[in-house]
């Protein structure tokens, strides 16, 4: 079963190998060595990380890692446009800083750390003893040198005219690793990114208009407000962040698209400067292969993001009613087992409103009780999976340590005491911390400024 | 090296049981204005396919500019076509829709970059400066093939072939192609190899060969 | 420190700085947005505070300016070269430069030039052929436009103050400074404006003798004592008394109420009392605006902590008794909580709108149909000529002509081409 698991991140870091020594055409053994080394570095490191760390430090320190990549792809790409785009921009020092093996050694060792780092995730729990520490570094520098050296047979077979341009290995690598990364979860990028987007979009679009002095809704057509009301959706974070996920590898391809010609205004025949012309179109073409391929992969990895291929855990919620005295009861243990450590939905109703909340005993032993709704969101509800809950209406993770606290995309906490029939929360106090969070937010996503 | 453009040696082409070109030597050197001629069926069409890279030997050895043609895959053959060879019919396989300049261009896209200056000046090469912008059909017979090798010279070819290329062309008209064709080749330096039946038009070269029934009968050189 | 001064002037110039600060400032943003929701906020503040910040921001805008001033520079050093006033300094100008050992034969070439639909000029030692528009004015006002915008951006967060008030009928201006004169008037309309639903209107009576009157509408928003005027919400500024058996003194409060349009609830404390008014507008049974008409009806509940001990309506100017209760609103006046911004950013912003609104106008048409093509030629000595081409478009079509042009000189056959064509 990890076997299966482990393949999508063994082709990503074959295919991330193979990039390279084409991108590195003369650095081909630097290459080899570091990617290996890289490797085996980043399967160890992620593995003590992950147990030495608690929580989701771990995780968050690779995806920041992730995001470091993504964030490295864009300022290459910008790179890339301007200098094409730009009359009297130089970037000699840059194409002689990417010809150096220190250049080549550490591009692939970061990728290689990476993409161990990102196997190392799906590994499954273990003890970090240093028999274990020995065996998983034998076990993956055997794979990598394995695929290296695979990469490397495929790689001398693919004909010479197929270059790649720095600009276009850096996104195709990048592409690979995102890839890698978006099957699991808890390293997943787009999805926080979407979040991220929709968060900046409102913040945007409500600093701009108080800093151009444009009036509030109160005074707009409201047919037209509706059309701004769409810049405070899911929907704009969603396309927002498709922008920024796919920018950087269209950028590079357009860099490629536009390099200059060379000049042949020295030959006299017109037959040979068109051949030269047809021959660095013709180059232009073939380096334009790999950043379309790091597209459809960048799509790839965006379509898994969208569609994980994870099961939720989402139970039906369970009709609860409160008692005489106004209080919901939940017992400890009954058709279901409060401290089983999933999520249990419960649905209250009372008086034509209705609230829908979940208890959760979290990894610390403690019972916690929310709304199935968060502050910001529109009350799409919790799944939970993987040591996290997330969020159907924004797609964000929240560990499962910090559900029970309240901010941010994290579910609603509401009081309760925990005694020993059971749960007991008070109902009025529940209907209307539902009824207060959903009109805020229903109203945040639907217009107000 | 050889300074041939050309050498054969041996060189057959079988359809079948009809062998339309039997073993043949032929060394032609480079810049020579070779005619060739023949009755019909006599090999001299099929001696041109081959040395223009539009058919394959069925045995023996042919080299043209170097490049050993047998040698060369489908698209190396393709590449030395577009590359080393310009041919002139004797019908001018123009697009009828397109002006005079516009099917000089065609040929262009061969190297995937039109110039249509470039063109333009071919075409004033060959006097047709104030025919740009006219179709085919608002052409006489002596300007089509005049634009035929503006075509064929466009891509600045080592080899020139021309199938019959006056062979519907008066007199005069002939005669302006073909004092056209020695001014290019003397500007230019390619080779011309012409297949004609007109003993005429095959004085303007430098040589003749006579094929009968695929086999080279007779070798004339003429005086300058 | 001649290195030092170098060192400032390059990077004042260079090309790169702005994207790099761009760039600093979007990797700023991304820091922010892990430790807080606030991001945006966040980091303007963080940048008002901070003045490495604010220094690195006003590198944009210079070095805009000192790109603006360089390509002007360069721009009229070609502007020589072409007219044959300049020196022989130009390689740096052009797309492709080349020196030829070949006779020039300049006479031909111009007419040829010429029929092809390029513009001539012929010096002893030149000949310069151009064609089509230049897009260097769009260039101008695109650059424009982002100095406008940073700088605009630069001067609101660091210059930009705020007040807010609400602005009631009868009463003075709450401007920052406290002298605004007297609002006559508020008056709101429907507009058939195909942005705005409501026109707001708030006269001003002047403030000292020799002012004149001012209207203060919606937007663009008017500058009143150098503030610009930035109605926010709508309400009613209300007189409230209130009386209750239990009280021993009546309560009576001048209560500014958010509460437009009619049906927005806005709560009134009685201080020092268990009580609590919530009020809001009635709707008008016809349909129309109350706010419009004035014709204003009050909602109002009372409630006593949690439990509503009753609720009714209160026409303005009215009263409401009930159980010992007393409820009166003598005076209801319109009011508008309005901002009172100080910041001259926002006309650079504006500007920039405008800026580049008129940067793509004029090169959209240009680049599309009329990109400017250049090509000069210099005869150095007898035997040597320095051909120089540069486009802004259609480059294909320009390099064919000059490689053709170049051709001929190689060739020798200028004087031919005239003679056929």
């Amino acid at each position: 079963m990890i076997a299966v698991k482990l393949i999508p991140h063994l082709l990503s870091w074959f295919g991330i190998v193979l990039i390279l020594l084409r991108g590195f055409p003369k650095r081909r053994s630097v290459v080899i060595a570091t990617s290996i080394a890289g490797f085996v570095i980043g399967v160890v490191g992620a593995f003590l990380l992950l147990r030495v760390l608690t929580g989701s430090v771990g995780f968050v320190i690779i995806t920041s890692v992730l995001g470091m990549c993504f964030l490295f792809l864009w300022g290459v790409s910008v790179a890339a446009i301007y200098s094409r785009a730009g009359r009297g921009v130089t970037t000699g020092w840059g194409v002689r800083l990417v010809s150096t093996p220190l250049c080549a050694g550490s591009v692939t060792a970061i990728s290689g750390i990476v993409a161990g780092a990102v196997c190392s995730c799906t590994l499954p729990a273990m003890d970090s003893t240093l028999m274990n520490l020995a065996m998983l570094g034998s076990i993956s520098g055997a794979l990598a040198y394995v695929l290296a050296y695979a990469a490397l047979a495929v790689e001398k077979r693919i004909s010479h005219s197929f270059t790649v341009s720095p600009s276009g290995m850096i996104s195709a690598v990048v592409a690979l690793q995102l890839f890698s990364s978006s099957s699991i979860i808890r390293l997943d990028l787009f999805s926080p990114l979407s979040m991220k987007v929709m968060k900046f979009a409102h913040d945007f679009v409500h600093q701009f208009m108080e800093s151009m002095l444009i009036p509030d809704h109160v005074f707009v057509w409201s047919y037209l407000w509706r059309y701004i009301g769409l810049l405070f959706g899911k929907e704009i974070g969603f396309w927002g962040g498709m922008f920024i996920w796919f920018t950087p590898v269209l950028l590079v391809m357009c860099a490629v698209q536009y390099e200059r010609l060379p000049s042949v205004a020295h030959i006299r025949q017109g037959a040979e400067r068109r051949k030269l012309l047809a021959a660095a179109i013709r180059q232009r073409r073939l380096r334009l292969v790999v950043p379309f391929i790091a597209l459809l992969i960048f799509t790839a990895a965006a379509y898994q993001s969208c569609y994980p291929n994870v099961e939720y855990w989402d139970p039906k919620p369970i009709v609860v009613t409160a008692t005489s005295s106004g209080e919901i009861i939940i017992p400890m243990k009954s058709d279901i087992d409060l401290e089983d450590g999933k999520l249990h939905k419960f649905l209250f109703k009372q008086g034509g409103k209705e609230a829908r909340f979940f208890v959760l005993l979290g990894p610390a032993a403690k019972l916690t009780v929310d709304l199935d709704a968060c502050a910001i969101c529109k009350p799409d509800g919790y799944g939970q999976a993987d040591g996290t809950v997330i969020c159907y209406y924004c797609k964000t993770l929240i560990p499962l340590e910090t559900v029970g606290k309240p901010g941010g995309c994290n579910p609603v906490p509401i009081t309760f005491t925990e005694k020993k029939d059971g749960v007991h929360i008070d109902a009025l106090t529940l209907i209307n911390e539902w009824t207060n969070t959903v009109q805020s937010t229903t109203k945040g996503k639907e217009g107000g400024k | 090296m050889s300074d041939n453009i050309i050498e054969t040696s041996g060189l057959t082409r079988s359809y079948g049981d009809i062998c339309a070109l039997k073993p043949l030597d032929l060394h032609v050197p480079e810049g020579e204005w070779l005619s060739v001629m023949g009755h019909s069926g006599s090999g001299k069409s099929t001696l041109m396919n081959l040395v223009g890279g539009l058919d394959r030997p069925s045995a023996g050895s042919l080299r043209v500019g170097g490049a050993d043609l047998l040698a060369l895959s489908e698209d190396g053959l393709a590449r030395f076509r577009r590359e080393s060879v310009g041919i002139i019919f004797q019908q001018h396989h123009m697009v009828p829709y397109l002006t005079a300049v516009e099917n000089v261009m065609m040929a262009q896209y061969f190297h995937s970059v039109p110039d249509e200056a470039e063109a333009r000046t071919a075409l004033e090469r060959v006097g047709l400066g104030h025919r740009l912008k006219n179709r085919p059909g608002e052409l006489s017979g002596g300007e089509q093939q005049r634009v035929c090798i503006a075509r064929a010279i466009i891509n600045s070819p080592k080899l020139l072939l021309g199938d019959e290329p006056t062979g519907n062309l008066d007199h005069k008209s002939t005669v302006m192609v073909m004092e056209l064709l020695k001014e290019l080749r003397a500007e230019e330096r390619f080779t011309i190899i012409m297949v004609t039946h007109n003993q005429e038009v095959a004085a303007w070269g430098d040589r003749t060969i006579y094929l009968d029934d695929g086999v080279l009968v007779r070798e004339e050189r003429m005086s300058s | 420190m001649k290195r030092l001064l170098r060192l400032s002037g390059n990077l004042l110039t260079s090309r790169f700085t702005s994207p790099v600060v761009i760039g600093f400032f979007l990797l700023l943003y991304i820091g922010v947005a892990f430790f807080t929701e606030e991001a945006l906020i966040t980091q303007m503040e963080l940048v008002r505070q901070s003045a490495v910040l604010v220094a690195l921001l006003s590198l944009l805008p210079l070095n805009i300016a000192s790109r603006i001033v360089a390509e002007m520079l360069r721009y009229i050093e070609r502007r020589r070269l072409f007219s044959g006033t300049a020196a022989d300094n130009e390689s740096e100008l052009f797309d492709e430069t080349i020196v030829l050992a070949v006779s020039p034969a300049i006479t031909g070439l111009q007419e040829r030039l010429d029929g092809l639909g390029y513009r001539t000029y012929q010096t002893e030692r030149s000949l310069s052929a151009w064609r089509g528009v230049s897009i260097f004015p769009a260039r101008v006002l695109f650059l424009s436009g982002v100095f406008c915008l940073f700088l605009g951006i630069l001067v609101s967060l660091v210059t930009r103050t705020s007040y807010r008030g609400p602005v009631i009928e009868g009463v003075a201006l709450p401007t920052p400074s406290g002298n605004g004169g007297v609002v006559e008037q508020i008056r709101l309309e429907k507009s058939t404006g195909s942005i705005l639903s409501k026109q707001l209107s708030m006269e001003v009576a002047p403030a000292r003798p020799g002012d004149a009157r001012v209207s203060c509408g919606i937007y663009p928003p008017t500058r009143y004592q150098g503030s610009f005027v930035y109605p926010r919400f709508l309400g009613v500024a209300l007189l409230v008394q209130f009386s209750a058996p239990d009280l021993q003194k009546g309560f009576e409060k001048h209560a500014i109420l958010n509460i437009y349009p009619a049906g927005k609830e806005a709560a009134v404390e009685i201080p020092d009392s268990p009580y609590r008014l919530m009020i809001s507008m009635a709707e008008s049974g016809d349909g129309s605006d109350p706010y419009m008409t004035g014709r204003m009806n009050f909602t109002c509940k009372l409630l006593k902590g949690n439990e509503m001990l009753f609720a009714g309506n209160v026409p303005g100017g009215g009263e409401f008794v009930r159980d010992g209760f007393r409820l009166a609103f003598p005076d209801f006046r319109r009011m508008v909580i309005t901002d009172f911004i100080r910041d001259y950013g926002v006309l650079f912003v504006w500007s920039a709108a405008i800026l580049f609104g008129a940067s793509f106008l004029f090169w959209l048409p240009v680049r599309l149909f009329f990109p400017l093509r250049q090509m000069l030629f210099i005869r150095h000595g007898t035997d040597m000529i320095r051909a120089c081409s540069r486009t802004e478009g259609k480059e294909k079509m320009h390099g064919g002509v000059f490689n053709e042009t170049l051709d001929m000189f190689d060739a020798g056959r200028v004087e031919r081409k005239t003679n056929l064509g």
